[in-house]
């Protein structure tokens, strides 16, 4: 029997749903074969609205993937985002046990079960719990066991949502009679998929502008420092362009794609653009100052609401790789430097790493490649050491074990 | 946070693996739908091959227990080079050889044993037959036979007389390998009639009585038994009498509701009274049926005379005279 399994990375996104279908052997060697992307429909700024339109669109995209790996999906593991997310951090401390001040495994599942019962509201479910380094005394230590000190603590980053609004999530793809094996939040699959190991430990800031909602997550000393998905992104661009040129949503968008700029380039108000741009009966010309005018001024709210919601948390010594910009919304020009003005620190667009191949590197698919590469490192990295058997008789069986 | 070790911890909160994922069909769409008629037939499917594999590994692991020719491969049994006949009676190992027919060559495994002793139990004179695989090359033939108690005559089908043996339990075979004197001894046996069924007859039924009778006079009168010529059932049924006819005594009538020992020991006297006589009559017949007394028929009465007051009746009173023979 072959050890292989056909996984789905989906993202149920407000612009698009993708679908990558990989085939994991040996744990943990991934092979994408098999693509599929629809235009989302019944899903609003990462929540599904309308069941029925939700489930057509997804599995449109899950069926398309299925025929081109010509293979059937086993299991999926989803990308879960949308501004019903919320995360908080919370630790906690136990004073070491054994008389030689010795941190044993004990310890170390006390300290991390005490930092993880913290009582969510009623009716939230816990999507991630994201251990920090422990610190010993004071000192962080990637693995405390063994080493002396009387005091040891830990925290966790807990990503929770509402129960309600995740199961929607879970039942589009369990319509398709497909069960969710893994939730995985967008802004840590992204950022798992742009950043380095290296970079993570120097500090970043990875930013996905969606159409529907803005996902970002900060990390420090190689760990998650903070997450969180802001109901604003490239939508809201578009409808402010809409509104203030009084233009349609669809020529806002075009407007947007063509002309959007998250800085103020133009100078010249006389500097004209058409909104169609095909000499129709209606084309009218748009002072193209205007039209970046208003993108950048989004972009910059955008972008200081995030900062905002960083808090103190976000302190730019710490970040010394800087902001790396992602998502459909990055591909609007003049991002990098917005993001430098508002962050301090260099920004740029991010790149997936060499592995991923040339059709796959368009942002669509980094957070999909992300939740991949994500769900298979995540067990690793975030794993608590197992709780190991003591007493009598475990230490009989050692001693046996051992003769 | 700083969390005392006596202090119990909160309830944690709810992990996103306990939402229910299961979607009812009306929920699902048309793909979805197609997709789990799909799975069930897939578990369907495998149940079928699981049970269709199942069955096969039985049928396999069956035929393996049964098969002889598999088991002679499996134990590596040998061809047989010998027969060995263990019996009760007089059969030899040459007949028993003829009738097994064993094939040659023959593995030991591959014999059929219950048809081969199905072989030997078509003859009459074979009450039980064991086969036993002796390994790695005898075939062991244990036999009990049947014990001939009667003769009796028949007709084959060129319409010629033969004579058969009629064993305690009835049934009618052919002899073999008997001794003739012993065969020239036994009585024939008349007022039956045999029965067809295959290639010989049915049992003759009340054989019990006659045999039980015979091995009482045999064993305990042999003087008497030796002259005994013909044992008749033609009364059996209806009477429940046995009739006797001996060299000089035309009929000696015995009751199966007697006991026979009783009613041997009363012939023996009554023949015994009889010579001591200074008439010395000569018994027509002799009535052993009824209790208390034994009626006879003497030579040259008038058939009236036997049942006149003045016939001789001997009463048994055999306190008044020393009997010849202690029973």
């Amino acid at each position: 029997m072959s050890s292989s399994r056909i996984v789905a990375a989906v993202e149920i996104g407000t612009g698009k749903i993708a679908v990558l279908v990989g085939e994991i052997s040996r744990g943990r060697a991934l092979n994408i074969i098999g693509v599929g992307v629809a235009p989302s429909r019944g899903v609003m700024k990462g929540e599904v609205v309308d069941y029925r339109t939700a489930c057509e669109a997804a599995h449109q995209a899950l069926e398309m993937a299925e025929k081109r790996a010509g293979v059937r999906i086993e299991e999926v593991w989803l990308a879960q985002s949308g501004g019903h997310l919320d995360a908080f951090y919370n630790e906690a401390s136990v004073n070491v046990k054994s008389a030689d001040n010795t941190v044993t495994a004990l310890d170390i599942a006390s300290v991390c079960d005490l930092a993880k019962e913290k009582e969510l509201p009623a009716g939230r479910s816990r999507i991630h719990e994201i251990r920090r380094p422990f610190r010993l005394d004071g000192r962080a230590v990637p693995d405390p066991e063994h080493l002396s000190g009387r005091r040891l603590e830990v925290g966790y980053w807990i990503v929770h949502g509402p129960e309600s609004k995740i199961s929607d999530n879970i039942h589009v793809v369990g319509g398709y009679h497909l069960e969710v094996r893994e939730l995985v939040l967008a802004s840590l699959a992204t950022g798992s998929l742009l950043t380095s190991a290296e970079e993570r430990a120097q500090g970043v800031l990875v930013i996905d502008i969606g159409k529907g909602v803005t996902d970002y997550v900060l990390y420090r000393d190689g760990h998650v420092l903070a997450t969180g998905t802001l109901p604003v992104a490239g939508d809201h661009l578009t409808n402010d362009l809409s509104i203030g040129l009084r233009v349609t949503h669809a020529q806002a968008e075009m407007l947007k794609l063509r002309h959007g700029r998250a800085t103020t380039l133009t100078r010249d108000k006389a500097d004209k653009v058409w909104l169609n741009g095909d000499a129709s009966f209606g084309d009218r010309q748009l002072p193209k100052m205007a039209i970046e005018t208003i993108a950048a001024a989004r972009t910059l709210e955008l972008l200081e609401v995030v900062r905002a919601r960083l808090g103190t948390a976000f302190v730019a010594e710490n970040c010394g790789a800087g902001v790396i910009l992602a998502g459909g919304g990055a591909k609007l020009p003049g991002l990098e430097e917005a993001a430098s003005r508002v962050f301090g620190l260099p920004a740029r667009r991010g790149e997936p790493p060499g592995w991923v191949k040339e059709e796959l590197r368009d942002p669509m698919f980094s957070t999909v490649l992300g939740v991949f590469q994500f769900g298979l490192r995540t067990a690793h990295e975030h794993a608590v050491p197992p709780r190991r058997k003591t007493g009598l008789l475990s230490n009989l069986t050692k001693l046996f074990a051992v003769s | 946070m700083n969390v005392s070790d006596d202090q119990p911890p909160p309830p944690p909160g709810r992990s996103w693996r306990s939402i229910r994922q299961e979607v009812k069909p009306l929920a699902m769409s048309r793909k979805g739908r197609r997709r789990q008629l799909a799975a069930w037939a897939k578990v369907g499917a495998l149940s079928l091959f699981a049970a269709g594999t199942g069955w096969g590994v039985y049928a396999v692991a069956h035929s393996w227990s049964t098969d002889r020719a598999a088991l002679a491969t499996a134990v590596h049994s040998e061809l047989v080079r010998d027969v060995v006949l263990i019996t009760d009676g007089v059969l030899t190992r040459d007949w028993a050889a003829g009738v097994l027919a064993l094939p040659r060559p023959a593995s030991l495994m591959a014999l059929n044993l219950p048809a081969l002793r199905d072989r030997l139990l078509a003859h009459g004179q074979v009450r039980v037959a064991v086969l036993t695989r002796n390994f790695p090359d005898t075939l062991v033939v244990t036999l009990q036979e049947r014990t001939p108690v009667a003769r009796v005559q028949a007709a084959d089908g060129s319409g010629s007389p033969r004579q058969l043996l009629v064993a305690k339990d009835g049934v009618v075979y052919d002899g073999l390998n008997y001794d003739k004197t012993m065969l020239a001894g036994l009585p024939w046996l008349d007022g039956i009639r045999l029965v067809k069924s295959g290639d010989g007859f049915e049992p003759v039924a009340g054989m019990a009585d006659v045999s039980a009778l015979l091995s009482t006079a045999q064993l305990q009168a042999p003087h008497l038994y030796r002259e005994w010529l013909v044992v008749s059932l033609a009364r059996l049924a209806e009477r429940d009498e046995i009739v006797v006819k001996a060299q000089d005594l035309p009929e000696i009538i015995f009751s199966r509701k007697r006991d026979f020992f009783k009613q041997v020991a009363q012939l023996d006297y009554v023949i015994d009274a009889a010579h001591g006589l200074e008439a010395a009559p000569v018994l027509q017949s002799v009535n052993l049926t009824l209790e208390g007394q034994v009626p006879v028929r003497l030579q040259g009465a008038p058939d009236t005379l036997a049942a006149a007051p003045a016939a001789p009746a001997f009463s048994l009173q055999p306190s008044q005279r020393k009997p010849k023979r202690e029973f």
